[in-house]
């Protein structure tokens, strides 16, 4: 107990050299988490450096150094998946973001009913991602989905083929995967909005500012260092989506919605080619931890700005 | 004084307006999949969608549980079940002490464990998954239980090490160190004092592993083949073969049903971890 001004827990100071008991508590996580996330990540980096024979059965050919990278960055597929990835993961935190901080501020004030709409807005959550893909392949079945019959019952002439076409496949993934992330985000917000102290925002009102520009130069700003992490998680589950596109499209029509993720899968298990897909994971992954780190830094930035 | 009054009035008609699109919003694919699966296939096929039943049948239900199923969801139902449950038990088991340890002792690198434990999610699953599928199959786990527990154990974790960690730290120290004045020694703090401070995050967690087990469906898709191994949701995607509609919306609804109730149960619960963690 050198420092008494910063009291150490009793429990830390008694067992600092009894590292032993501690280390055999934590041991067993770190050897499960250790085996299967360390090992196979060092053997995707050794695959995707290698030529890989996976019949009859897996073997390693031969060294092929960074082939399967540039092959990569050489081919158009990549790119076309590099770019449906990004428009993907950003118009899932746009939409997203913009649809859950409308509902957080509705949910923020007080009326009848609010505690029901809290659960029904929580529910998209609780649905399987296997269930919602199904659920909306039913939705925009052409013929007799819900969709449609929604359009004909507003009056709406023949009918639109929501998973047929390029576009409007990938922004039929996009809706049901909106769908499901914003409860999450509602929540988030939610709970930022509530911080954000009533009295800044009356203070502005009684300087005469619009709701408007209340909202674009109080709210917004103070609500940034919540709306900013809200995003990286969705940006990091954008890159991770496969259960929805296995199920509603399986990356087509021809390749739409074939997400650098999904592409992944094709190349390790479609095709077999492991070196290839190993070499795609490795570029996903770069390319997730850049943007995490761009959004990191519009954080700290955000932080000070808000002043917290 | 009028037109003060009716100022409030409008915001109240706009707001009782947008709670009604919010809800139609959100709960209309969900209202969809559950009316599909009690109405007959020759409504379900018609052009004109009802979206007012004017009966119920719970025909669809009885056809997918039933032994003649051509996809055995009565029987992935029961795979997901041991699989999801063992899956709970393992990982909260093994997660406990070592969120406990991260937390109150001193582990020699017990930042970056607990920094490598978040980071994990960050990289795409399948990363992972090639080297293990190649493990599997070598080790013969393919097709087996403990081929689909240990992936799901290892997913869920990092995470649950860290939904534990805030169990742990929400105990008040002098109630652990009033103990240790007591000379009960680390295994009693732990038996005695710990865990059942701990029952409500037990509780949690034992839910959240199963949540996740159950919903997992990269894993059985590539760790599994048999019909016999067959999960809940592989169960579920494999029906989308079928051709009668509402028998795979009953058992999306079946699927979802189990997980909905929970949330629907701890929407509180959940709501509250989640503002913990904004407001920190």
């Amino acid at each position: 107990m050198t420092d008494p001004v910063r009291a150490i827990p009793l429990v830390r100071t008694k067992y600092r050299r009894g590292h032993r008991a501690a280390i055999a508590m934590v041991a067993p996580a770190v050897l499960i988490v250790a085996g299967v996330y360390l090992y196979p990540a060092v053997a995707t980096v050794a695959y995707s450096l290698s030529d890989i024979d996976l019949s009859p059965r897996f073997r390693i050919v031969r060294l092929v150094w960074f082939a399967n990278f540039v092959n990569q960055l050489q081919s158009a597929a990549f790119w076309e998946a590099t770019r449906i990835t990004l428009y993907f993961g950003l118009m899932l935190c746009l939409l997203t973001v913009a649809l859950s901080f409308a509902i957080a501020s509705l949910l923020n004030q007080t009326f009848l009913g609010r505690g029901l709409l809290r659960v029904v807005v929580l529910l998209p959550w609780a649905v399987p991602p296997v269930a919602s893909g199904v659920l909306w392949v039913q939705m925009f079945h052409a013929e007799f989905g819900f969709l449609n019959g929604l359009l004909r019952a507003l009056g709406a002439e023949g009918e639109v083929i929501w998973l047929g076409g390029q576009t409007i496949a990938l922004h039929s993934v996009l809706i049901a995967e909106v769908w499901r992330w914003i409860p999450f985000a509602t929540i988030f917000l939610l709970a930022g909005l509530q911080v954000v102290p009533r009295t800044v925002k009356e203070a502005a009102a009684i300087d005469g500012a619009g709701s408007w520009r209340t909202f674009t130069n109080v709210t917004l700003p103070l609500m940034m260092p919540v709306v900013i992490p809200v995003v990286i998680f969705l940006f990091v589950w954008a890159m991770k989506v496969f259960d929805t596109i296995y199920v509603l499209t399986r990356g087509g029509p021809s390749r739409s919605t074939t997400t650098l993720n999904y592409l992944v899968y094709r190349q390790g298990f479609e095709q077999f080619d492991f070196g290839s897909a190993a070499a795609t994971a490795y570029l996903l992954s770069a390319l997730t931890v850049m943007a995490i780190a761009g959004l990191g830094w519009m954080l700290t930035r955000a932080r000070r700005l808000a002043g917290t | 004084m009028r037109a003060r009054s009716s100022r409030p009035t409008r915001r109240r008609v706009i707001t009782y307006l947008a709670a009604g699109v919010v809800l139609i919003l959100m709960a209309f694919p969900l209202y969809g999949i559950m009316l599909t699966s009690v109405q007959f296939e020759r409504d379900i096929r018609s052009a004109d969608v009802a979206f007012v039943p004017t009966y119920i049948t719970t025909k669809h239900y009885s056809e997918v549980l039933s032994a003649e199923s051509g996809v055995p969801v009565a029987e992935s139902m029961i795979n997901s079940l041991v699989v999801g449950v063992t899956t709970a038990l393992v990982t909260v088991l093994v997660a406990i002490p070592a969120a406990y340890a991260l937390n109150r002792m001193r582990v020699p690198g017990g930042r970056v464990i607990l920094g490598g434990f978040a980071a994990i999610y960050v990289l795409p699953t399948l990363l992972f998954v090639m080297p293990l599928f190649i493990t599997m199959v070598q080790l013969g786990l393919y097709d087996t239980y403990i081929g689909l527990v240990l992936p799901y154990v290892a997913f869920t974790l990092p995470f649950m090490v860290w939904i534990m960690g805030s169990f742990v730290r929400s105990i008040p120290v002098s109630v652990e160190e009033m103990a240790l004045i007591d000379g009960a020694g680390l295994f009693q703090l732990l038996i005695r004092i710990v865990l059942p401070l701990l029952r409500p995050g037990i509780f949690a967690g034992l839910l959240l592993g199963f949540v996740l087990a159950w919903v997992e469906f990269l894993t059985p898709l590539l760790f599994t083949s048999k019909l016999s191994m067959l999960t809940v949701t592989l169960g579920l995607f494999r029906s989308t073969m079928d051709i009668a509609i509402g028998q795979l919306a009953a058992a999306t609804v079946l699927t979802a049903l189990p997980v909905i109730l929970i949330t629907a149960f701890f929407q509180k619960n959940i709501t509250e971890v989640i503002t913990a963690g904004v407001e920190r």
